[in-house]
């Protein structure tokens, strides 16, 4: 094959590991921005290296520096008592050197080729202000959410969590990338089986780079070949820290602004933070809500279409008139209509969302506006499938989750697709292999569609609909966590005391 | 390799095998709504189908392409055949888009066809999986072909759900049910014999004209408007029905009920004159009276002339079901359920002797606003 003889040419890779420090110091020295100098005082000469575009260069000319001139400084060892700063590395160890200068460490060195260095943390990270929660947005809950730098997620979620059994684990992971991954758990709750399950996922993980926590999730899920989402994602810290408190384990990217939740259930997608804010029966209906949504968005183009070509006698007697006049004008089928109209709604929303946000609203009009009601009266499509369609679009919009949101809305073609096919057999054949394939998915070995099936009757108070708080006293069973209960099960369910009167009769 | 072929293989067969699957795109069909078979003697029939006429709304721009409207559609179509053709198959050939027949509302027989014996229209129905089991059948006093197409009615609304209309709401009132189902189900059930609504054509409208009640397929008995209130009352539990009664010459009162049950109890089972006992609890509503001749206190005489009046109304009901041999009060199926080792053989000619015991209770509930 062709690209076995190319595969010679390549050994000059960048992959290449330095030999020595000499080799480093002159591989980093054709960079711009990479500072060697000598430096020299009346005390000390040593040699100075740092990359000066990630390193905080205000800290190096008005701290360190100026120390290095002191008097005081006579030998290397002395600086770490005059150079303001908590910890300073001493090493050998060229692997450390090399990844440390490249994080923004300052390094010194007694000599130019010297083995032995002195590291000094002095990193500039440019993170954004945590701002505005944009994708799981909440109405009455928190709105920070995470940014782009591992160090204020982590802030933001150990803020929350102010316990000494909050564990952070770092590695890296990408075999150029060496991108920072931090697994959030608390000792103690965390499943160890779980815990185990995703450090070894991710060390294991062969790559070269990973850019963001979502193209994580889909190198360390279960099955890469699945439509679903097999992990939640959340850009929202106390989404996260519940998530934990329930025994989860979390895992977060740098420079990626959102958190992995491990293991999750499918009924998760479908619940939003906001559900915790509102009343149990609320919640609830609205939770129902959006399982019909769901299953509006997914069945009902392929039930249009199935009925109107195949089962004519299912279409009630009162809406026969209204679907005959509304179609006899469409010209085609009612696969190549709905089609139509499905492949407009994604051109809409993908046009929607590349556009910048004031264009997007345009766009909006336009597609809802203009193309519905031209195409109807130019007779393209009928007007109760634009309905329909609009109405599933609009139920798709409803999940909370972007990932989830983006599979439902794909999962209709292969419905529509079967209905022109087989009819509502077709609908069914379909419907049953979604189900066989969700039986057999797993979240970090755990079943997917966990509350169903297997049925945990446990974990349903808070799966469809959320049962009030003094009834969710265990934590979910699925999760196998450590410490069953939330709280004290007994105290919850104390009887109330014998009632007294108000006043005395 | 091996193993993918046989995977794609059967998707892409299938991809392209299901264009040839025969569809029925709603609107590239015609609909039948209605059939009727009139009997012109020797196994002939006179078919009638009726198709919708849906006609598009006057919203401009909403009519595109250029395309003819269903409006313009074939509406009916008659032909004589003989008895027990499917008219869909037969009318196939002038269709214009395929006939279809899932979708039918009515079927209308009249009364030569009915009192000639339905038998071979009952199979057809039975047999075929596109008829709706909830269609509507009934007896029609002239010419079906005529009260199909005619085309005088006071209504625009197309004839056939005219007709269901009217069936539906008479028989949430006075009417018992005659579904396709449930004459199908006395038709074909032990110790009992189907009934169907009949209707006519009265000038420009269509109304309601009493029971037709069968003999096995065979119409041999006609129940007039004024007593199918009586009839319901011993068939089934049910309200809003009107009953009007004439106490005395010219003198009426009509009441609602607001509930009706009907109780059946049987002795002597297997024995040459079986006891039926019906016990009828009527609540009324008094909807019209006749002008001082209901009061709270004379209220309770009203309901003892009732339950007489009624109670001998149905038994002499019961009395002409009995001598015409027919029994679509279902009376042979409450008194196999109340007799241990039931003697179905015996059954007809022990029908003729049953003796039929009614009680009537009417409570007048209400008696109008003003006394």
């Amino acid at each position: 094959m062709f690209w076995k003889n190319s595969k010679k040419k390549n050994d000059q890779g960048p992959a290449q590991p330095s030999k020595s420090i000499a080799d480093l110091l002159v591989q980093l020295e054709t960079n711009p921005d990479f500072n060697h100098f000598c430096h020299k005082s009346k005390t000390l000469t040593c040699w100075i290296s740092y990359i000066n575009t990630v390193v905080d260069l205000e800290y190096i000319h008005r701290d360190l520096l100026p120390a290095l001139y002191s008097e005081r400084v006579q030998c290397m060892k002395d600086i770490a008592q005059v150079v303001p700063i908590d910890k300073l590395i001493e090493t050998r160890d060229l692997s450390v050197i090399q990844t440390s200068l490249l994080d923004g460490y300052f390094m010194i060195q007694p000599s130019k080729r010297s083995q032995h260095v002195y590291l000094i943390p002095c990193p500039k990270k440019q993170a954004r202000q945590v701002a505005d929660t944009e994708v799981e947005t909440s109405i009455v809950g928190a709105h920070d959410s995470f940014v782009e730098s591992l160090e204020t997620n982590i802030n933001l979620v150990r803020s929350r969590i102010p316990i000494p059994q909050f564990k952070v684990e770092e590695q890296r992971i990408g075999k150029l990338s060496r991108t920072r991954i931090s697994i959030l758990y608390i000792e103690g709750l965390a499943n160890k089986a779980n815990l185990n399950t995703t450090r070894q996922r991710i060390t294991d993980l062969e790559t070269v780079s990973v850019i963001n926590a979502n193209m994580l999730a889909l190198m360390i899920g279960d099955n890469s070949q699945s439509f679903f989402p097999q992990f939640f994602d959340t850009e929202r810290p106390d989404r996260v820290s519940g998530a934990l408190y329930e025994g989860k384990i979390a895992v977060l990217v740098d420079g990626s602004p959102s958190a992995l939740i491990l293991p999750s259930t499918v009924v998760e997608f479908f619940a939003t933070i906001d559900d915790y804010s509102l009343t149990w029966p609320v919640a609830s209906l609205y939770r129902l809500l959006r399982l019909f949504a769901v299953a509006f968005s997914v069945i009902s183009s392929s039930l249009y279409v199935a009925a109107l070509t195949y089962h004519y006698q299912l279409v009630p007697k009162d809406l026969l008139a209204t679907l005959i006049v509304s179609r006899s004008s469409v010209p085609y089928d009612p696969i190549i209509e709905v089609l139509l109209l499905e492949v407009m709604i994604e051109l809409l929303r993908e046009a929607g969302v590349r556009l910048p946000t004031k264009v997007g609203q345009t766009i909006g009009i336009v597609g809802g506006i203009v193309i519905g009601t031209a195409s109807v009266q130019a007779g393209v499509t009928s007007n109760i499938l634009l309905i329909i369609i609009a109405m599933s679009a609009l139920a798709a919009f409803i999940t909370p989750n972007y990932r989830m949101a983006t599979t439902i809305r794909l999962m209709r073609f292969p419905f529509i697709l079967a209905a022109q096919m087989f009819g509502l057999i077709g609908v069914g054949l379909c419907f049953m292999f979604f189900v066989c394939h969700l039986l057999k998915l797993t979240s970090l070995g755990r079943p997917f569609i966990e509350p169903i099936y297997p049925m945990r009757v446990t974990d349903l108070k808070d799966s469809f609909i959320r049962l009030p708080s003094n009834m969710q006293g265990q934590r979910p069973l699925f999760l196998r966590t450590a410490d069953k209960n939330r709280v004290n099960l007994h105290r919850t369910m104390q009887k109330k005391g014998k009632a007294k009167p108000d006043i005395d009769e | 390799m091996k193993q993918k072929a046989v995977l794609i293989a059967p998707l892409i067969a299938i991809l392209f095998l299901s264009g040839c699957l025969p569809t029925s795109i709603i609107d590239d069909v015609l609909l039948v709504e209605a059939e009727g078979v009139d009997y012109l003697g020797n196994e002939k029939v006179m078919g009638t189908i009726t198709m919708p006429n849906y006609v598009e709304n006057p919203n401009p721009g909403s009519a595109g392409a250029g395309l003819p409207t269903t409006a313009s559609m074939l509406r009916h179509l008659s032909g004589v055949t003989y008895d027990g053709k499917s008219l869909v198959d037969r009318f196939q050939q002038s269709g214009q888009m395929p006939i279809r027949v899932g979708k039918i509302r009515l079927m209308l027989f009249n009364t030569a066809m009915a009192k000639k014996g339905l038998y071979k229209q009952i199979d057809l129905r039975n047999r075929d999986p596109d008829s709706p089991r909830d269609m509507n059948f009934a007896v029609v006093e002239g010419s079906c072909r005529k009260l199909l197409t005619s085309a005088d009615y006071q209504t625009q609304i197309p004839v056939a759900r005219y007709i269901q209309d009217m069936i539906e709401q008479n028989t949430e009132q006075n009417y018992p049910e005659s579904t396709m189902e449930s004459f199908m189900y006395a038709y074909y059930g032990d110790y009992m014999d189907p009934f169907l609504p009949i209707i006519r054509k009265q000038g420009d409208h269509i109304a309601m004209h009493g029971l037709a009640l069968f003999k096995n397929d065979k119409y041999v008995m006609r129940l007039s408007e004024n007593r199918v209130f009586t009839f319901k009352m011993l068939f089934q539990k049910f309200n809003q029905g009107v009953y009007d009664y004439e106490f005395a010459p010219n003198k009426h009162i009509a009441f609602k009920n607001v509930h009706t049950d009907v109780n059946y109890k049987v002795k002597n089972g297997n024995s040459a004159a079986p006891d039926i006992y019906a016990s009828v609890n009527v609540s009324a509503q008094v909807r019209q009276a006749y002008p001082k001749s209901l009061s709270k206190a004379s209220s309770p005489v009203m309901e003892k002339k009732l339950n007489r009046h009624m109670a001998k109304q149905s038994a002499q009901l019961v009395r002409r079901f009995q001598r015409k041999g027919i029994d679509p009060l279902q009376l042979g199926q409450h008194v196999r359920s109340y007799t241990r080792n039931f003697d179905g053989k015996s059954w007809p000619e022990r029908y003729a002797n049953a003796r039929f015991h009614c009680k009537v209770d009417v409570t007048i509930k209400q008696t109008g606003i003003s006394e």
